[in-house]
């Protein structure tokens, strides 16, 4: 019975209005397979974190949490609904949070979490719901059942109708996304213009042009999902606080990168550095990777999940990164106050709190509490 | 001349200097990573303050909006290009120059 895990399913599960028809497409499967076989089987429902184990967003692994146990909720009056009275269970369910210790990003890395999971159980099938598109849909990336099908995984999708949410013909694009990209690609054409813009023609090229940008982009600038106003005002105020500290260090890094190049003896220390970043998110991640880029000495080479592989020119630059001090800018800019205070690299390091380490969550209050004034 | 104008000339000879900089700098540093630090960095700002100086001369308008943007993307996509030729650098597996320990390099090895 242990080895004979065919009937058992895996479900990923997040929010998406098809969920619920997912589920009891589920458990008839999962239902159909066991009376067939005459055991039980099993449902995983798995929810692929975008956070991590650090002690920030609590808000969305408490919704995680509710959301599967209602995902179990439902599954139970489906599976009620289908078995005769005093006939035993024919199905019992698990649920699991997985890849809450890594920064994942794109559609392969979900399949490789979910993946991972599935292996570890033995499981073989995994039932998809189709508006559910961790990774958002990319028209440049193969899509998460593709990838889930490609590592070798029985993929069945869950016959739903979709008819909740408005998308506009022809299209993957959502209406409210729509709107958003449009809104700003033509603000950004009148911008140009020099907002008299009233001549028929440009109008008209303006209306084009702003259409093409949406249709092609909508899908990869916004991953699916209208950001809330508040948290997107917030973000920009803070990166409005952020931009300064961020020129003052872009000037510094040139002054020296000049001693160092108009120098007769060219004194240059050239070493990769590897570091995990306590930064996850792609906007995060690239804010993150492009001011290293820009400040003292250090050039980003490869950004793979958290992990950077970062070229320093200069002797001083390592320690800099290793102190962290852009690492917890960017994480206030994203985040707020509090998760400024995650230990710096060196200190994480130090722990020995590699990215396998399980739990290893935040050391109560790293040497430093302020985010932005120190400066080495 | 006005102050403005003082401010202007700072900014694109400043500029200039920078722009110098990440010439002798793509000269003289060794290998292909030393030499995109000169071409991000020093090129960025040099690139950003002759805008900068421009769209002080020309003062509030759209002219200087379309300059403001300009340095806005200028400072996007210079690091990403850096970062993108870096990256393809490692993935072809170019060793950096110098007594340098490159992981990309082992890790190659290892697979092979």
């Amino acid at each position: 019975m242990e080895a004979d895990r065919e009937r058992d399913v895996l479900v990923p599960v997040g929010r998406s209005e098809t969920l619920r028809r997912t589920v009891t497409y589920a458990v008839e499967h999962a239902n159909e397979a066991a009376v067939e076989a005459g055991e039980t089987a099993t449902i995983h429902f798995v929810y692929p974190a975008r956070w991590r184990s650090f002690d920030i967003g609590r808000g969305d692994a408490d919704a995680a949490e509710s959301l599967l146990e209602r995902a179990i909720i439902w599954g139970r009056e489906d599976l009620d609904e289908l078995l005769a009275e005093d006939t035993p269970e024919t199905v019992t369910f698990e649920s699991a949070i997985v890849g809450t210790n890594e920064y994942i990003f794109g559609p392969s890395d979900f399949a490789d979490v979910i993946g991972r999971y599935a292996d570890a159980n033995g499981l073989e099938q995994i039932v998809v719901d189709p508006s559910f598109r961790p990774g958002g849909n990319a028209p440049l990336l193969r899509s998460f059942e593709a990838e889930l099908a490609a590592l070798g995984f029985d993929v069945l999708e869950a016959p739903v109708t979709r008819q909740t949410r408005r998308r506009l013909p022809l299209t993957d694009i959502g209406f409210a996304e729509f709107s958003v990209i449009f809104t700003a690609s033509i603000l950004f054409y009148f911008a140009l213009g020099g907002w008299h813009v009233t001549d028929p023609y440009e109008l008209v090229t303006g209306v084009a042009t702003a259409s093409v940008v949406t249709l092609t982009l909508a899908g990869v600038s916004l991953k699916g999902g209208v950001p809330g106003v508040r948290a997107v005002a917030t973000t920009l105020l803070r990166f409005g606080a952020y931009t300064p500290i961020l020129l003052w260090e872009i000037a510094k890094a040139n002054v020296a990168l000049a001693y160092v190049v108009l120098h007769p003896r060219l004194p240059i220390d050239p070493r990769v550095v590897e570091f995990d970043a306590a930064v996850w998110g792609d906007m995060p991640v690239m804010t993150l990777a492009n001011s290293i880029t820009l400040t003292p000495g250090t050039l980003t080479v490869d950004v793979s999940r958290q992990q950077f592989v970062v070229h320093a020119l200069i002797p001083d630059a390592e320690d800099d990164l290793m102190e962290g001090t852009l690492e917890r800018l960017v994480r206030f800019v994203f985040y707020g106050r509090e998760s400024a205070r995650i230990p710096s690299p060196l200190e994480r390091r130090d722990d020995g709190t590699d990215r396998d380490g399980e739990g290893s969550g935040p050391k109560p209050g790293g040497e430093n509490g302020g985010p932005a004034k120190e400066d080495a | 001349m006005t102050p403005l104008e003082y401010l202007a000339a700072v900014l694109v000879i400043g500029g200039t200097f920078f722009g110098l900089v990440a010439t002798v700098g793509l000269l003289r540093l060794p290998g292909l990573y030393a030499r995109l630090h000169a071409a991000s960095k020093s090129d960025t700002l040099g690139s950003v303050l002759a805008v900068a100086g421009g769209a002080v001369v020309l003062g509030v308008g759209t002219e200087s909006l379309k300059l403001g943007f300009l340095l806005v993307f200028l400072l996007l996509t210079s690091p990403t290009a850096a970062h993108a030729i870096a990256r393809s650098g490692q993935e072809q597996g170019v060793e950096p120059a110098g007594n340098v320990d490159a992981p990309w390099i082992d890790e190659e090895e290892g697979d092979a």
